[in-house]
């Protein structure tokens, strides 16, 4: 299988220095444990994205582009000439304008399928097919088998990162060649005003605008919850069980019981 | 700035009363005509209307919101009122997540901001696959149906929900920032060529705010067309009940989805961590029996949690600790055995949709807190639960 991972310049979260950012180190260490993969990056400099040969990779293809171009016709044209059967990439940027679109242009410009947010990847059974695990809320999974070609981005849950080694960054290669010229990426189609980034209280739950002291006392406690509440005195073990567990399948945590069972 | 000038002999002859044997004075009486001096204040009466009524021992409510709220919730129960909004403006429309037809905390939110967006005279229209309950309640003039597909197919969907936006063309369509939310924005705004304004942090009718650039930036813009919110930004509408009534669109192309198979596969309890779990069971210092407790939690399929007794004396891992020192819980529902329900305690369970709890206190915190309570000894209930689990499999 051939496999080319999309490979940015993005800014450290902390010191902002350039460096390759850790959700598409992941996507490295998943190509890799997958088939043959080289990397792709399209900008100024290849500096910050050969970090991934450190991490493992052989060849890196630099697209040089100018300071402030679009990168994403470079990218595609590259894509469109190597024909890989995936392609990987981080499923948010870092440092940038972090909207996570870019994969979405280069699916789209390429005619593949883009799977989001997967926390691991294996061969399909068919051939020309993977099968890929996707990170929902709340520590649940979602399996899919999807035909390639395809592009896939990584979720954060993905294996960490495989280790660093500076003679294995040195063996690897980078060749730089010359990217289609894109024009000048669009500044941003919507007009934004930009200031320094300031946290927000988040809001919370279940607190009410209105209502007397004590009722806003009880809503921030959580006490609001159980109004008209359902309480069983002293009922007989069988009994308690039984209202718990229909409670439970009402509210949805618990899976239904077998289908026949009331007739049973 | 210089202040106006008064002439106290003019103010004087404005407060003369006309009398016949000598010159009179009504210099209070000015005040309460909106002459100058400041309004004159009671503070007797004042305080007597702070007063919260219905309580046994006197009380004041010195933010004064009680009477209002008192007065509110009493009409809206006399009145069952649906909001109509016969011919909107323009449409706001909410693309809900709702997993298995169920509405989240982010879900409701949403319809929040979207009613902060529409104001008087636009409406909301909820665009959702299958049958939901209750979109009116939240905040929905409209319900328009998306054809729903079998099995996961975003590129099905996204198809779709471009051919709603087409028909409907609404003002704006928001998303749920999450991961399925997510994904079908974008693959929206790349099929309908609209830019997005993906994870609004701070939302108002006129304004819209994100983070850039890791978190150094606040990019702020009027509300774009496509939107994706994040958790915990707007609160969900609290108003009186909308109509909720169905619109018609237009039947979508369903091309062949990409994707061949899908699968859901539910969180394995025993990895999951307590924070991120949907369903924890806990045990305190009331479950001697810690056996039971664990074959319980392994039946129910549930992560189980524990009171900083238990795992103070040893009997449950540190990790599972449930409270202010322990994890904070997101989960959709949370069991209670035998847990008293202490401050500290109840402070994790706070962001919890769902409490049950089992305690031989009637008069316990935790009883109070539940929405399903149940007095009766946790040593005789976990037994008949796995009993009854047990019996249901086997049928
Ligand atoms: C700084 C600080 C931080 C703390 N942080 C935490 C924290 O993070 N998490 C935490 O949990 N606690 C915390 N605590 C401790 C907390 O104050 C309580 O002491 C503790 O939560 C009580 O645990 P419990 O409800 O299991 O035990 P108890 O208070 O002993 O309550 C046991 C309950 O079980 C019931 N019961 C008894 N027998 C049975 C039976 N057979 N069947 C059913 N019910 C029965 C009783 O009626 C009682 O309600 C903290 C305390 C401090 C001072």
């Amino acid at each position: 299988m051939k496999i080319v991972v999309l490979l940015s310049a993005g800014a450290h979260p902390v010191s902002s220095a350039p460096v390759l950012p850790r959700l598409e180190a992941q996507a490295l260490r998943l190509a890799l444990a997958l088939g043959e993969t080289t990397g792709l990056h399209a900008g100024p400099s290849a500096a910050p994205a050969a970090d991934a040969l450190g991490h493992g990779l052989g060849l890196l293809t630099h697209l040089a582009t100018r300071e402030g171009d679009d990168p994403i016709p470079a990218l595609v044209a590259a894509l469109k000439a190597e024909t890989p059967d995936l392609v990987l990439a981080g499923r948010r940027g870092q440092g940038g304008e972090e909207t996570g679109l870019a994969p979405y242009a280069v699916a789209a410009a390429l005619g593949v399928t883009i799977v989001a947010d997967a926390v691991a990847l294996a061969p399909g059974a068919a051939p020309g097919s993977l099968v890929v695990e996707q990170a929902l809320p709340k520590g649940a999974r979602r399996r899919l088998v999807v035909r390639l070609p395809a592009l896939v981005t990584v979720h954060p849950g993905a294996p960490a990162p495989g280790a660093y080694a500076y003679g294995v960054a040195r063996r690897g290669r980078v060749d730089t060649i010359w990217g289609v010229a894109g024009s000048a990426a669009e500044p941003n189609p919507i007009a934004v005003e930009e200031r320094p980034y300031r946290p927000r209280p988040k809001l919370m739950r279940s607190a009410p605008g209105t209502g007397s002291a004590a009722e806003r006392l009880a809503a921030a406690t959580g006490g609001m919850a159980s109004s008209g509440a359902n309480v069983l005195v002293q009922p007989t073990p069988d009994e308690a069980a039984r209202a718990i567990l229909e409670h439970l399948r009402r509210i949805g945590v618990l899976a239904p019981a077998v289908a026949n069972k009331p007739a049973a | 700035m210089t202040r106006v000038r008064r002439d106290p002999r003019a103010d004087r002859r404005a407060a003369q009363i006309a009398s016949l044997d000598r010159p009179r004075f009504d210099l209070a009486g000015r005040a309460a005509d909106g002459g100058p001096g400041r309004p004159r204040r009671n503070p007797r009466t004042e305080f007597a209307a702070l007063r919260v009524t219905g309580a046994a021992r006197p009380r004041f409510d010195r933010q004064h919101r009680g009477e209002g709220a008192v007065a509110q919730v009493v009409s809206a129960a006399s009145t069952p009122n649906v909001i109509v909004v016969d011919a909107p403006a323009f449409l706001v429309a909410v693309v809900p997540d709702a997993p298995g037809g169920r509405l989240t905390q982010h879900d409701r939110q949403l319809f929040g901001a979207a009613r902060t967006l529409a104001g008087a005279h636009g409406a909301v229209a909820a665009l959702v696959a299958g049958e939901i309950e209750g979109l009116g309640a939240i905040g929905a003039d409209r319900v328009a149906a998306l054809a729903s597909t079998q099995n996961y197919a975003p590129d099905v969907t996204a198809a779709a929900l471009a051919s709603a936006f087409a028909a409907l063309s609404p003002r704006h369509l928001l998303f749920p920032e999450t991961p399925d939310g997510g994904d079908l924005a974008r693959r929206l705004a790349l099929l309908t060529g609209e830019p997005l304004f993906p994870d609004v942090e701070q939302l108002s009718a006129t304004s819209v705010s994100r983070a850039a650039r890791g978190k150094r930036v606040a990019q702020r813009a009027a509300p774009a067309r496509l939107m994706t919110l994040g958790a915990d930004v707007v609160a969900p509408y609290s108003g009186p009940a909308r109509e909720g009534r169905s619109e018609p669109l237009p039947t979508a192309e369903v091309s062949a989805p990409a994707i061949t198979d899908a699968r859901r596969i539910p969180a394995d309890p025993a990895t999951t961590p307590l924070t991120v779990a949907d369903f924890v069971v806990s045990a305190g210092n009331g479950v001697t029996d810690i056996e039971a407790f664990r074959r319980l939690a392994e039946a129910l399929g549930a992560t189980p949690g524990a009171s900083r007794v238990l795992c103070d004396a040893g009997l449950m891992p540190r990790a599972s600790q449930v409270g202010a020192s322990g994890s904070v819980l997101t989960a959709t529902c949370y069991l209670a055995l035998g847990v008293a329900g202490a401050p500290q305690h109840l402070q994790g369970v706070a962001g919890c949709e769902h409490v049950v709890a089992v305690n031989t206190d009637l008069h316990a915190a935790m009883i109070e807190r539940a929405g399903l309570a149940i007095v009766q000894d946790a040593q005789l209930v976990m037994p008949a639960l796995i009993a009854a689990l047990e019996s249901e499999r086997a049928s």
